[in-house]
Formats: structure tokens, C-alpha cells, sequence
């Protein structure tokens, strides 16, 4: 490369990176009351959006570079612009750092989130809202769906956006029948010794699937945990669970002395036979990786009849989006049917919205859609779903599962 | 036949040192166009260039994410071999009261963890403005790369004799010609080797990118560390070779200015 080449590149580089996110302006979310859904996209038209999200996957970094930016870009001439994250709480952080500075004007617009990084979001008093019932696409979410996000009171400061169902996935060459209940499941753990694990909390999967076992303890029906903190039910119905957890210790994958950190160790271990099934929160997690040659082919996914914690993910706005009305337009461009069922066909996923309020070719193309030969049909999983606990029974929980049975 | 005796140890040397190099590298190779690789299947059953269509698609961001990293890195290595020269030449010809503290201070970066270092950087370049933005993460990755280069130069220096300078300059050499004819080819392959330290420093860093840049500048690491967590292994792998790919052209294209030195 000559110089004068390498100049060019390098200004061009430096001008790309240094470049304003354009034309966009600030309001606080209490104007939203005076203003209608048409003042929204007027002032959103044009402008550019800045998404952060978690980008650890080859199919949803293709879908919101390519036909999700490209409709945006046709319908609201919306430019989306991706901020990978390779875990959302370094977003949050970052705004936790911001806010403690005094940086009213930041750099990211939208962000895709839930769970812990959404407490520890709304805590720290750095989204911007609330928001929600301003989206007219909200309509299409069933309300008690996004009420509460991991037992954390969403407050209208985060949308609806994919829905997530905690599923399990075996090998049928294998084994013939997984289990069909988590009580069987935790037989078959302890008459195959060595065969199962899961990852050690805090890993999110690894405390779901350790909690399903709290909420089917069969001291109260799994809704009772929904709601609020009851401590006389936490104490009646967790110290079974953690004595049985800790007994099924040995019965583990390398006598339970140390557990897989993250997903991805549990995946290799489940694809080269150390252990016999792995699991995930998306449903159509099984297929996906058999069609990228992850998983091999004869791998099926299962639901136990007692049902599986089903929960949302979201869409929120940072305290200091520069963009505040550009986002709204994308949340709600998002939340709609047709993004919906661009996003199955691009990314699998479960369908979140509800059907009955879907318009006809809406509800042909959703029954359309393609599903992997290892994820289950919709309707299986919408008959086997529990919510989540609430979050004190969540924290609770792990506290108890690192002192009690990893550290025992 | 001595000769030949010995060429031996070395070829084995050699054998060894290339083995040891390139185990770790084909094993990613592999891993970035493998598919249904399970144990213990030696080789995998299949071969795939999805990996590999992703990082060309474009729909990954990734090359603006090089253009951006090889930008950063280039201008970070220019600038961090410009403040190490002068820097680098003072600490090894000459004694000053304080050099001990100069010294450590140079070095404190190195032993700092860097992301206690980054978290108040964070707060301070926030203050400054300077966040979020090309010119502070050329700054934030000043501070690790100017030790090194420096520390690189100060060897370099120490084995460089300034009386030549002065008998070029009796023989009337104008400055200019003093430090392009004597100075600059003697510190040449230090030179270099501190670019490339720097350049391989830059090109390398995520926590302090992530949190100075703030996503706005999007290097490779910060895409490939995206990939790793996320559990997708060829993605990760063949970005892993785009990755260190320029790192070693880099190191093949300099190799000639260390065989003179």
C-alpha cells in the first residue's frame, strides 16, 4: 500500500469512527404524554439509531445488519446502527460509570436486555421512561406476560420483545425417552452417574435449571412464587430442594467437584459425549446448532410435563440516548407481526406475540413458519410454560445453592 | 561432515519451534471449517465455510472492524515510537536524579490490572470528554503501549554511541542528515521492533476499547470476544486467524531488519 493510499485509509478510518450519529434530539419521557404516536415518527424520520445488544451469534448479527436494518431503512428512513456487546452488563455498567460523570448525552439509543442486567439498570436509575404504554404494537403482547421481568417490576421502562422458554436437549442415539417429569429427570441423574451437569450459578441457564426444581417442589403451585416474597413458603419449600441438590452432587459430571462456568462449556461437553443432554432458553437452540453442524442431527429437545420457566426479553432506552424518539419508532417497528415473522424465519426463536390478535395472512404466515426438526411444536410449549420467581426467591436461591451445595 | 553435525541440533530446534507454533494455529484453522466435529473423531466429519462466509458477508461488521483496528494500531505505534525515541534515549545515556522513579512510573501501567486501570480511565477520560470517541482510544492505548516501546528503545540505545552523531556533525552534517544517516539506521531494527510491540499492544486490547470506545469504535478484539463467549466456535476461530493474520505478516515483512542487526 503506498502512502498516500494509506493515508486516505486511515483518515477515512478515523473520520467513520469520530462521525455523529446525526441530526436527533433529546426529550424527557414525560413529553410523551403530550405528544401523539405520528410526533414520534416525525421526529424519529431520518435519524439514526444506535442498538446495543449481545452479539455472540452468527444468525442475529446477519438479521440486524441485513432485512431487520433494511426495512427500518424503507419504512422510516431509520438508519440502525449495531453496538456489538459481548455481555450486556458491560453496557450497563458503562451508563452506571456515565450517570456517576454527568454524561446527559451518550452514545447508544436502544439496548436489548432483561433480567439481572435490567434490576441492576432500573436501580441505578439510568433508562429513560417510562415508555411503554405509548407503543402502539403493545397491543400484540399479552400483558401479564411483561408485567415483571425476572421478578423485577418492569414499571414501563422496558418493551416486550422475544419471548424465551427453558428447554432441555438429548441425543436420541442416546437415550430412547428423556425423562417426563423433573422428579424423573433427577432419578435418571442419580441411575447414571456421571452423565448430567449443568453450569454453576450465576450462569442464567444453570439457575433456571436449578430453580425448577424449587418451583415444582410441590409445596405451592409454581404460580405461587410469581407474585411476592413469601419467607415462610421460601423456607418451607427451598431446604428440601437444596438438600436434594446437594445429594445429587456426586451423581454429577465429575462427582459435581466443579460444574461448567458457561453454556458453551455444557454444549461441548453434551456434542462429545461426556454428558448425556444439554439446555437453553431458546427453544430452537437444538436446531439451529444441528443446521450449523454443531449438533449432530439425531439430537431432539424436550420439555418435562410439569412446564418450564417461560420469559421475555426487552427493549429499553438508556437515560442519555441521544436518539429517544428514533428508538421508540424501532421498539415499536420491532414489536410488530411482520418484524416478528421476519425474525423467526431469519433467527428461529419462539413467536411472541399473540396469535388471536394476529390478522389472517399474519396468522398463515406464522403457521408457515419453519421449525427445526428438534424444536417442539408451539403448542406443546405454550401448554407446558410457568413464569419465573419472583426476583427475592431468585436471589435467595442462588445464595443458598453457592453456600449449600457448591461449597459443600 | 562437521557441517552437517553441526546444521542437526538446529534443524531439530527449528522442527521444534515450528511444531509448537503451528499445532495451536491449525487446530483453529481446522476449527474455523469444521463441522460435526465431535470426540473423538480425530478429524471432523464434515467441512463447512459458513464461518467463513460470515466474516467476508460484511453482515458482521468485521471488515470496518480490521479497517478500524489496523487504523488505531498504526497510529498508536507511530506515536507511541515518537514519544518512546526521545524518551528511551534520555533514560539510557544519561544519569539524572529521579530516573529510578521515572523508570517505575514507565512501568506502572504494565503492572496494573488493567481493568482496575480502565475502570477509573473510564471516569477520566468521561470528564475530559474524550470517551466514546477515535482520539481518546488512541489515548487509552497510549499509556500500555509507550512502556513498552520504551523499554524496547532504552536497550537499543544502550548500545548506541552518540560520538558517531558528533563526528558527523564535525564533519558538518545539518541535524537532519545527522539523524537519518547515523542515528535512525543505527536505532532502526529497536525502531521497529517497538512499532510492533506497540502496534501488537493496540491491536490487542478489549476492556480498555470497550469501555473508552464505548461500541462507537469497533475493533476485532471487541467482535471476536463477542463470538468466544457466545459459544459459536468456527466464528470464533476463523476470526481468530483474521485476527493474528496481520500480526504475523507484520512480524514477516520486519523479519530482514533484525537478521542485519
Amino acid at each position: 500500500m503506498s502512502s498516500r493510499r494509506l493515508i486516505v485509509v486511515l483518515s477515512a478510518t478515523i473520520a467513520a469512527a469520530c462521525g455523529s450519529a446525526g441530526p436527533s434530539e433529546m426529550f424527557p419521557a414525560a413529553d410523551l404524554a403530550r405528544m401523539t404516536w405520528s410526533d414520534v415518527t416525525n421526529r424519529a424520520r431520518g435519524s439514526t439509531v444506535r442498538y446495543a445488544m449481545w452479539a455472540g451469534d452468527e444468525a442475529r448479527n446477519r438479521f440486524y445488519q441485513g432485512p431487520a436494518a433494511d426495512a427500518l431503512r424503507r419504512d422510516l428512513e431509520i438508519t440502525l446502527t449495531i453496538v456489538p456487546l459481548a455481555d450486556t452488563s458491560d453496557l450497563v455498567s458503562k451508563l452506571v460509570a456515565e450517570k456517576a460523570a454527568g454524561l446527559d448525552r451518550g452514545s447508544v439509543d436502544l439496548v436489548w436486555i432483561n433480567g439481572a442486567n435490567f434490576r441492576t439498570a432500573k436501580q441505578a436509575g439510568i433508562l429513560w421512561g417510562p415508555f411503554v404504554q405509548a407503543l402502539p404494537n403493545l397491543q400484540h403482547f399479552d400483558p401479564v406476560a411483561f408485567r415483571h421481568d425476572f421478578g423485577t417490576s418492569t414499571d414501563g421502562l422496558e418493551a416486550p420483545y422475544e419471548q424465551a422458554q427453558f428447554v432441555i436437549a438429548y441425543d436420541m442415539a442416546r437415550i430412547a425417552t428423556p425423562p417426563a417429569t423433573f422428579a424423573e429427570l433427577r432419578s435418571w441423574i442419580h441411575d447414571h452417574p456421571g452423565r448430567f451437569t449443568y453450569p454453576a450459578i450465576p450462569d442464567f441457564t444453570g439457575s433456571s435449571f436449578a430453580r425448577h426444581f424449587l418451583l415444582h417442589s410441590g409445596e405451592a403451585p409454581p404460580a405461587a412464587f410469581a407474585e411476592h416474597f413469601d419467607a415462610a413458603l421460601y423456607a418451607r419449600a427451598s431446604r428440601p430442594v437444596i438438600q436434594s441438590l446437594h445429594a445429587m452432587k456426586p451423581y454429577l459430571w465429575r462427582k459435581g467437584e466443579t460444574f461448567p462456568a458457561t453454556l458453551a462449556e455444557l454444549d461441548r461437553l453434551f456434542v462429545n459425549g461426556e454428558i448425556d443432554f444439554s439446555m437453553n432458553y431458546s427453544p430452537t437452540f437444538a436446531s439451529d446448532k444441528i443446521a450449523r453442524g454443531e449438533f449432530p442431527a439425531s439430537v431432539r429437545t424436550f420439555v418435562p410435563d410439569d412446564g418450564t420457566i417461560s420469559d421475555y426479553s426487552f427493549l429499553a432506552i438508556p437515560f442519555n440516548a441521544p436518539n429517544p424518539a428514533g428508538a421508540l419508532a424501532v421498539i415499536n417497528t420491532f414489536m410488530s407481526p411482520s418484524h416478528a415473522i421476519m425474525r423467526a424465519h431469519a433467527m428461529g426463536g419462539l413467536f411472541p406475540l399473540r396469535l388471536e390478535h394476529l390478522s389472517e395472512p399474519d396468522r398463515d404466515a406464522v403457521d408457515a413458519l419453519p421449525r427445526g426438526p428438534a424444536t417442539l411444536p408451539l403448542a406443546t410449549l405454550a401448554t407446558r410454560r410457568i413464569q419465573d420467581a419472583y426476583a427475592e426467591y431468585v436471589d435467595r436461591f442462588e445464595r443458598d445453592w453457592r453456600t449449600e451445595v457448591l461449597q459443600r | 561432515m562437521p557441517a552437517i553435525r553441526a546444521a542437526a541440533p538446529r534443524v531439530l530446534a527449528l522442527v521444534a519451534v515450528a511444531t509448537c507454533a503451528l499445532i495451536p494455529v491449525g487446530t483453529v484453522l481446522v476449527g474455523s471449517v469444521a463441522s460435526r466435529w465431535y470426540w473423538p473423531a480425530v478429524i471432523p466429519a464434515e467441512w463447512t465455510l459458513r464461518a467463513w462466509n460470515y466474516v467476508v458477508s460484511g453482515s458482521g461488521g468485521i471488515g470496518g472492524a480490521l479497517l478500524t483496528s489496523s487504523g488505531l494500531a498504526l497510529v498508536v505505534a507511530a506515536l507511541a515510537v515518537a514519544l518512546a525515541v526521545p524518551a528511551a534515549r534520555v533514560l539510557a545515556l544519561h544519569t539524572f536524579r529521579g530516573k529510578r522513579v521515572v523508570l517505575f512510573a514507565l512501568l506502572l501501567p504494565m503492572l496494573a490490572p488493567p481493568l482496575a486501570a480502565a475502570m477509573g480511565l473510564h471516569a477520566v477520560f468521561l470528564k475530559a470528554g474524550l470517551a466514546d470517541s477515535f482520539t481518546g482510544v488512541v489515548l487509552v492505548h497510549l499509556i500500555p503501549a509507550v512502556p513498552y516501546a520504551t523499554l524496547v528503545l532504552t536497550g537499543t540505545f544502550s548500545g548506541f554511541d552518540p560520538d558517531w552523531e558528533a563526528q558527523a556533525r564535525t564533519l558538518g552534517a545539518s541535524p537532519w542528515s545527522v539523524w537519518t544517516r547515523i542515528t535512525l539506521p543505527a536505532i532502526a531494527p529497536g525502531v521497529a521492533l517497538a512499532g510492533i510491540l506497540a502496534f501488537v499492544v493496540s491491536w490487542s486490547q478489549y476492556v480498555l476499547t470497550l469501555l473508552v470506545g464505548g461500541g462507537r469504535v469497533l475493533t476485532l478484539p471487541l467482535v471476536l470476544v463477542a463470538f468466544q463467549r457466545g459459544g459459536d466456535e468456527a466464528v470464533a476461530a476463523a476470526l481468530s486467524i483474521v485476527f493474528v493474520a496481520p500480526v504475523l505478516l507484520l512480524f514477516a515483512l520486519t523479519a530482514p531488519l533484525f537478521e542485519d542487526a
